[in-house]
């Protein structure tokens, strides 16, 4: 069981000295960066319709390097895969990790630096995102898909309700009063105890920080006031029945949904596509708007989901690798896959290729659509931070939360274990916490 | 069980197959009944398995249970093409785990089975108890440590990942241990022996035809445990075009953060996986010798 | 587990050639290197890594993690956490519905099956054990469905009567629900075994009794169960395995309902510890925990209804 040794610091002189002109590294003795003679294969994991059309756009063009696909399951399953497989030496090459659980695979040495292959690519990115793949000035992977949060509606049925879609928070919980005031079968919206990426998106755009590093020492925040706020936000409408608190995409939802009595979900850009998939009938009835504001007139919002191409450390050439993952975040080729799939590209060029396309099959009205999503896209929180232990966040966060709307005790406290859960993993597994 | 169409008053009483009551006593309406509804209780689940495989994804969400859809033939046309026809790799893959697998663990285990019943030997003791052991362990302790030291062989990610450890099954030795007691009597092999016989030849030649219809229940028992088992080959493969049709349709349902679940697939493949399996029992049925399992108490 | 049925006298024994030696271990050769191989080494690796654990040492936001010895550290994580605690908790009850329900049901089909002249015995005898095709994944995934408020053909008919929703995914009745799943699948195979072993006794057992006028009730109570006491024994040990190792079917229904967390029972808790928490080495010391501790249980079962069901034999 050989553990990669992970020292930021000398990682990052390791960059310094690679950008200068790579010949010699500390890390480029290791292993032997000579091209091979045939051609070679990468092993590339990922999930989700893009990739399998853009792998094989990649291998059209590319006979030397050939990828292949494997879907090793969703976000979460697929991280869990790659720690295992990389403790037991059966890694990929390259793979898809999400941006919250990046931090995660570096921490089990499964996300390797790519700094020194990077180059200028990212410049090809708004800052908001390439950080997301960034730590401490390394980089360990090539943004490819973004979930800037957005509001995806039942533009219809909000209409025959003669309810005005909100713009901010604030509006929204008295546009949830009056769609349960016009029709008592019908909730505005859900509050999905068990959806922590969401939540954490929300308290984001509220300027909640739930981790942040500084030298050696880490800050938690998820028990932050910005969080609790969101989550007496939610707290209120929750005791108010005015949402409904339920898990998402379950097939009961899914029929809620159909019949329209759920008329609104907060989300990644990715929401349209996956809608589409449960209430294709719907199509031309839904349509998307910018995230209502926490503060009339500062628009910027978190993303929720996406994902980074991450070479890996068993890469065995890492070079190539990241040559592939370069090629599959940011050209246009790839970009153009990923839209016609129904993803949001990450990279300014792949969002600026949307302005062209014709909106998302279930919403064929709004000629906007694009441009809208560009504005949020433009708008995203500068710098989000994720920590080391996310896994066990969210883990603690799922249950802690839907407990607490199952018992109905308050999500503040539910906040606070998750944080407790938290600060405690870190402490055991010798990370230095900063008590506040 | 065909004696209960022979005629009460043809039929010699008493013999051991004799199962008829009185002739006075009229037939019963009410364990039919039971029956029956114990039959619909194991059946309604199926049936709507077959009838929500007949729906579209959003009819699946729109439209009353058990109400049959139009997209019968678009679910299936979308199985088979999925990810370029991986639901037909994902069945035979089954098909190669669960045939192979039972077939050499049955094998194993019956040669195992035999010599525990028919020998004794220094170690016996111990190594029946290490099976019983065996038979107590839950699976998915044991997944990890079997993943990581497959990977240090270098076999994690292959077929044998999957095949290997399905070869044993304390159950089945603990199973072919009770039956081998029961239906080889000592006496046949001791007088093949005095003509001459090997072990190996007692075994092949006077044993195994005597254990066949014990080794029919272990293929059976082995072959659904292995056709239905997630865990192992959801830890072990990392390649789909491996999977076996559990991990397959389970990543059907699973997807990533902005990538729907595929219901109306998982709920067609669901239905097309569990037909051969189905189908499979209803033809071995009779084959089984399930007493066995209970005999082995008294032993 | 006392006599040794078949086995050749030991007189005999002491005779045998040296190749009659060898062959017992021959036999089992193939057997117990896979034993070894894929059972025990993989337990004593399971019991070495309960107590290992991960620990960052040196500098650097991420600094090193490397795998060190903890002691018993994992093993008072494990006893000290109240989640796990509960699961057991959860369990109990979980079991407490399920390893009755499963083996009074299979015992009653089965001597229902067993009485003479049933019309449909055939059928039901094949439709009750079709559930045992169905593997768990797919089981949990339709009952999911026909639970749920929208999609359950239950609420439906008790909205076209005018009666309230029933919401089985929660308070009381989801252990229930969950139970029913292991029900639905266990019950025919329970049933089978229980069936083949009243049709293997003989039938001239029942006659006396008959003669006697004894009712087919009387004959089942006072007959046919005790003499199928071995095989009732048997299911119920493998009910009661089962329960301690339920896993698939609640992990199936968490993402419907907000009442089943991720540690619902023991066996959840390992699997988001070793998966999802990557803690190997504290999922390690839990299964070994929950090993032992279906061992006892197993062990304490068969000492009970041993000297219950075969008295002094």
């Amino acid at each position: 069981m050989r553990r990669r040794i992970l020292a930021v610091a000398a990682l990052s002189v390791a960059g310094l000295t690679l950008a200068a002109c790579s010949s010699d590294g500390a890390e480029g003795a290791e292993e032997d960066q000579s091209t091979p003679d045939g051609p070679i294969t990468l092993d590339y994991w990922a999930w989700g319709t893009a990739q399998q059309p853009m792998v094989e756009a990649w291998n059209e063009a590319h006979p030397d390097v050939q990828v292949v696909h494997t879907d090793a399951g969703g976000g979460g399953d697929s991280s869990a895969k790659l720690v295992t497989a990389t403790r037991a030496e059966n890694a990929p090459d390259v793979a898809i990790v999400e941006y919250n659980t990046l931090p995660a695979m570096i921490v089990a040495g499964v996300a390797a630096d790519i700094s020194e292959y990077t180059g200028d690519l990212e410049n090809e990115y708004a800052p908001g995102v390439w950080s997301q793949a960034t730590f401490d000035g390394a980089s360990y992977g090539v943004p490819q898909d973004a979930g800037p949060m957005a509001l995806t509606y039942n533009q219809a049925r909000f209409d025959e309700l003669g309810v005005e879609v909100p713009t901010t928070w604030a509006e929204f919980a008295e546009a949830a009063e009056a769609v349960r005031e016009a029709d008592p079968d019908t909730y505005i919206t859900t509050f999905a105890p068990a959806e922590f990426g969401g939540f954490a998106g929300l308290a984001q755009q509220a300027g909640a920080e739930w981790w942040t590093v500084e030298g050696d020492t880490w800050t938690v925040g998820i028990d932050s006031d910005a969080s609790l706020e969101v989550a007496d936000y939610w707290q209120d409408l929750i005791d108010r029945d005015l949402v409904l608190a339920e898990p998402l995409l379950t097939p009961e939802w899914n029929a809620a949904l159909n019949a329209g009595e759920i008329l609104s979900w907060p989300a990644g850009l990715w929401a349209a596509g996956v809608l589409n998939g449960i209430a294709e009938p719907m199509a031309g009835d839904w349509a998307m708007a910018p995230l209502p504001q926490w503060e009339e007139g500062n628009p910027s919002v978190a993303f929720q989901g996406g994902s980074a191409v991450v070479v890996t450390t068993s890469a065995e050439y890492p070079e190539i690798a990241a040559e592939f993952a370069a090629w599959m975040g940011a050209s246009d080729e790839a970009a153009a896959i990923q839209i016609e799939q129904g993803q949001y590209p990450a990279s300014l060029a792949g969002q600026e290729l949307t302005l062209e396309s014709d909106p998302p099959l279930l919403m064929p009205q709004q000629e906007d659509y694009w441009a809208v999503a560009a504005e949020i896209a433009a708008n995203t929180v500068p710098e989000i931070s994720w920590g080391p232990n996310v896994n066990v966040a969210s883990s603690a966060f799922q249950d802690a939360m839907s407990a607490a709307v199952q018992n109905g005790t308050p999500l503040r406290e539910a906040l606070a274990t998750t944080h407790e859960a938290v600060v405690e993993d870190m402490e055991t597994a010798g990370f230095t916490v900063a008590t506040d | 069980m065909a004696t209960s169409t022979v005629s009460p008053l043809t039929r010699p009483l008493p013999t051991a197959a004799a199962r008829l009551g009185p002739p006075a006593r009229p037939r019963r309406i009410w364990p039919s009944l039971v029956l029956l509804i114990g039959a619909l209780y194991c059946l309604v689940p199926v049936a709507w398995v077959v009838i929500a495989s007949t729906k579209s994804n959003s009819e699946l969400f729109t439209t009353f249970t058990f109400a049959p859809g139009s997209g019968l033939l678009d679910n299936l046309r979308d199985l088979f093409s999925y990810g370029g026809g991986q639901f037909a790799q994902w069945a035979l893959n089954s098909l190669i785990f669960a045939g192979f697998g039972s077939v050499a663990c049955t094998l194993i285990s019956t040669m195992a089975g035999f010599a525990l019943a028919k020998y004794t030997f220094p170690g016996r003791q111990i190594v029946f108890y290490a099976i019983l052991g065996g038979v107590l362990l839950p699976g998915i302790t044991l997944a990890i440590p079997q993943y990581l030291l497959m990977s240090e062989i270098g076999l994690a990610g292959s077929y044998w990942s999957v095949l290997l450890p399905s070869l044993i099954s304390p159950f089945g030795i603990y199973l072919a241990r009770v039956y081998a007691g029961a239906a080889v009597p000592s006496e046949t092999m001791e007088a093949a022996r005095i003509d001459g016989a090997g072990d190996a030849r007692v075994f092949s030649a006077i044993a195994l035809p005597m254990l066949v219809p014990g080794m029919v229940t272990i293929f059976l028992l082995q072959f659904v445990s292995i056709w239905n088992n997630f865990l192992l080959p959801f830890i072990m493969l990392s390649d789909e075009r491996m999977y076996p049709l559990t991990v397959g349709l389970y990543t059907l349902l699973s997807k990533g953060s902005g990538t729907p679940s595929l219901y109306s697939l998982a709920i067609i493949g669901a239905a097309v996986a569990i037909i051969p399996l189905v189908v499979m029992m209803l033809v071995l049925q009779r084959y089984w010798r399930l007493d066995l399992i209970s005999g082995g108490l008294k032993g | 587990m006392s006599a040794e049925i078949a086995a050749a006298p030991p007189d005999r024994a002491r005779r045998r050639p040296r190749s009659r030696w060898v062959a017992p271990y021959t036999f089992l050769l193939p057997a117990g290197i896979l034993f070894i191989a894929f059972l025990a080494i993989p337990m004593v690796y399971a019991l070495y890594l309960s107590f290992r654990g991960l620990r960052v040492t040196g500098d650097g936001p991420f600094g090193v993690q490397e795998e060190t010895w903890v002691g018993l550290s994992n093993y008072v994580a494990t006893f000290t956490d109240p989640e796990f605690l509960a699961g057991f908790g959860r369990l109990a009850i979980y079991g407490a519905i399920a390893v009755p329900v499963t083996l009074g049901l299979a015992l009653t089909f089965a001597l229902l099956l067993d009485l003479p002249r049933v019309r449909g015995a055939r059928f039901a005898r094949t439709a009750i054990f079709i559930p045992y095709a169905v593997p768990g994944v797919i089981a949990s995934l339709l009952w999911g469905f026909l639970y749920l408020p929208s999609t359950s053909p239950a609420n439906w008919l008790l909205g076209q009567l005018g009666l309230p929703e029933l919401t089985v995914l929660d308070g009381g009745i989801l252990f229930g629900s969950v139970a029913n799943i292991a029900i639905w699948s266990g019950v025919g195979f329970n049933m089978i075994i229980i069936y083949t072993s009243l049709r293997g006794i003989p039938g001239d057992v029942y006659e006396a009794a008959r003669i006697d006028g004894a009712s087919e009730w009387d004959i089942a109570y006072r007959i046919k169960i005790p003499l199928v006491g071995p095989a009732l024994v048997l299911t119920g040990l493998f009910a009661l395995i089962g329960t301690l190792q339920v896993y698939g079917e609640p992990t199936t229904l968490r993402p419907m309902t907000n009442a089943i967390s991720q540690t619902w029972v023991p066996l959840m808790k390992i699997y988001r510890d070793a998966f999802v928490r990557d803690d190997l080495s504290l999922a390690a010391a839990s299964s070994v925990v929950l090993a032992l501790g279906t061992l006892v249980l197993s062990v304490l079962l068969l000492r009970i209804t041993q000297k219950r069901t075969f008295g002094e034999s």
